[in-house]
């Protein structure tokens, strides 16, 4: 009973945290997926333009739309930032405090992790609102969203894995920043979310098939459109995944404490 | 004059020589960053040619003059990257930190002092892959010898916008507490900026072609490289610079007198 305060008690506090500037919250965190549909939006338009029945890599414009507009839902519901604030945490010496307070530090930094999803997840349903009545944005059924935001839920997690992964480089790296760039150049190109993976020649998305780049966004969106059957495979397909992003993330932590140096004490 | 140029000329150089050797003492940040680059242009190529897979053209333009188009602003994204895009983090940071009293008691122009100061040579040495890849394309799209020797000038000219407005939108970060907001703002305007102007609607178009003139940087001189013939629009991006650089200087220089030092 008192973990689970200390788990809500963080949340609480971090969701504040990330409030405070408004402003800055949504340059840097909604703003970014709002350009990337916009500009995404006019160029299909344009491709589309005059012929709105054409049939690329078997969408028509409608169906590109409703499929971008996915992208940018998923987007927010599964991309967290958890890695920067780690990398500080680190970098500037602040672990010392989490090694001797009773709540662990990815104790601490899942919490925040739990508080950004929540408030994604408040964003998300406001953006479907935006899109649907804006007429871009056709819902799914209730099993089908179910389906797709069990999906969501897993990939959240696989993002904050991977994210505290590159966080905690930063016992070695002074930059971490660059892999999390990176990570997020190869993540969009090859999850779907600049273009569908239909589009990509057969070799790439025929190799892309058993790794995790699709379920990441591709496999959600498709649920979302209804176009995914109910299946576990995308589960099973990620679960390996995250079992070792999970023993990776255990041993470099390790690893790296045996590195830090509390800088300042 | 000459003088004052000659000596901003040799602090640029010294700038450029502490910058390599901060960024050389860190190498496998310095190997990840050429890394990095390769990756952006490699994703932001393979999109257009993916793209291309499946239709003929986009608006009037067929594939070869789309990859010349996307070439020159990856050759501008080096570029950018390279000398001046981490002053503008660092910008923000010193500014909350209270370390830019020190920089503006300098003997230089705030201005240069604040968003030339960095330089990341690891961006540098993508230069030549940017440039073949503009050169490659270039060819591909049939430029003719005139615009390639045009092609640097437009270069400059597009760069100094960008970098411009930049300034501007940054020294709105004198009003605010926390600034990275501002650089994510910053990179969601370049992000516009990186397809041509007829891929947006009308008023679109026109606000960011009048109002917020992102999309002259790279449609107007590759407009006129590509269709001589088009040079209203790079007159119109003439004009954007010299606006931009007067705002500028206002802009910044209100900004600074609303400066209230965060370590006083």
């Amino acid at each position: 009973m008192n973990t689970l305060k200390k788990w809500i008690e963080t949340i609480r506090i971090s969701l504040n945290q990330q409030t405070t500037y408004r402003l800055n919250f949504f340059l840097q965190v909604i703003g970014p997926g709002l350009v990337f549909f916009f500009v995404k939006y006019s160029l299909w338009n344009t491709i589309y333009s005059g012929n709105s029945e054409t049939l690329i890599a078997g969408m028509n414009r409608a169906q590109m739309i409703n499929y971008h507009s996915w992208v940018f839902v998923v987007a927010l519901l599964t991309q967290g930032h958890a890695s920067f604030n780690l990398s500080e945490d680190i970098r500037m010496g602040r672990i010392s405090t989490y090694l001797i307070y009773p709540f662990d530090f990815w104790e601490f930094h899942t919490a925040g992790f739990l508080a950004f999803q929540i408030l994604q997840i408040f964003i998300a349903i406001i953006s479907c609102a935006v899109l649907y009545f804006s007429g871009l944005l056709i819902l799914p059924t209730l099993s089908q969203l179910g389906f797709a935001l069990a999906l969501c839920f897993m990939v959240s997690f696989f993002w904050y894995f991977l994210q505290y992964l590159t966080g905690l480089l930063a016992f070695w790296l002074d930059e971490t920043w660059i892999m999390r760039v990176m990570l997020q150049i190869v993540t969009t190109f090859l999850s779907g979310a600049i273009l569908p993976l239909s589009i990509f020649p057969y070799w790439l998305s025929h190799s892309l098939k058993n790794s995790p780049f699709p379920i990441m966004v591709y496999y959600p969106v498709r649920a979302f459109m209804g176009e995914l059957p109910f299946s576990t495979a995308p589960f099973l397909t990620l679960l390996p995944w995250m079992i070792l992003l999970f023993f990776l993330n255990v041993l470099v932590w390790k690893k790296g404490l045996r590195l830090y140096t509390a800088a300042g004490m | 004059m000459l003088k004052q140029i000659r000596h901003y000329f040799s602090v640029y150089i010294k700038f450029i020589a502490t910058s390599s050797s901060v960024a050389l003492s860190f190498r496998t940040s310095f190997v990840l960053l050429v890394i990095m680059d390769i990756f952006f242009y490699l994703s932001s190529l393979g999109a257009v040619e993916f793209i291309f897979g499946h239709i003929s053209h986009i608006g009037s333009w067929h594939k070869s003059e789309l990859m010349f188009f996307i070439s020159f602003m990856l050759l501008i994204d080096n570029l950018h990257m390279g000398l001046v895009s981490q002053n503008f983090w660092q910008f923000s940071f010193d500014l909350r930190s209270g370390m830019l009293d020190f920089i503006l008691l300098r003997p230089l122009h705030s201005i240069f002092n604040i968003f030339f100061r960095n330089v990341r040579p690891s961006t540098i040495l993508n230069f030549g892959l940017a440039t073949y890849f503009c050169i490659h394309y270039g060819i591909a799209a049939g430029l003719t010898t005139m615009s390639w020797c045009l092609l640097p000038l437009l270069l400059l000219l597009a760069i100094i916008l960008l970098v411009q407005m930049e300034i501007i939108l940054c020294t709105l970060t004198f009003w605010l507490i926390q600034g990275n907001g501002i650089n994510f703002l910053r990179m969601q305007m370049q992000q516009i900026g990186r397809w041509p102007d007829f891929v947006y609607e009308f008023w679109t178009r026109k606000f960011f072609t009048f109002f917020l003139p992102i999309l002259l940087i790279g449609s107007a001189p590759v407009k006129f490289l590509l269709f001589p013939q088009m040079g209203k629009e790079l007159i119109l991006m003439l004009g954007a610079i010299i606006i931009t650089n007067f705002i500028m200087f206002r802009f910044w220089k209100w900004g600074l007198k609303n400066y209230h030092s965060a370590s006083s």
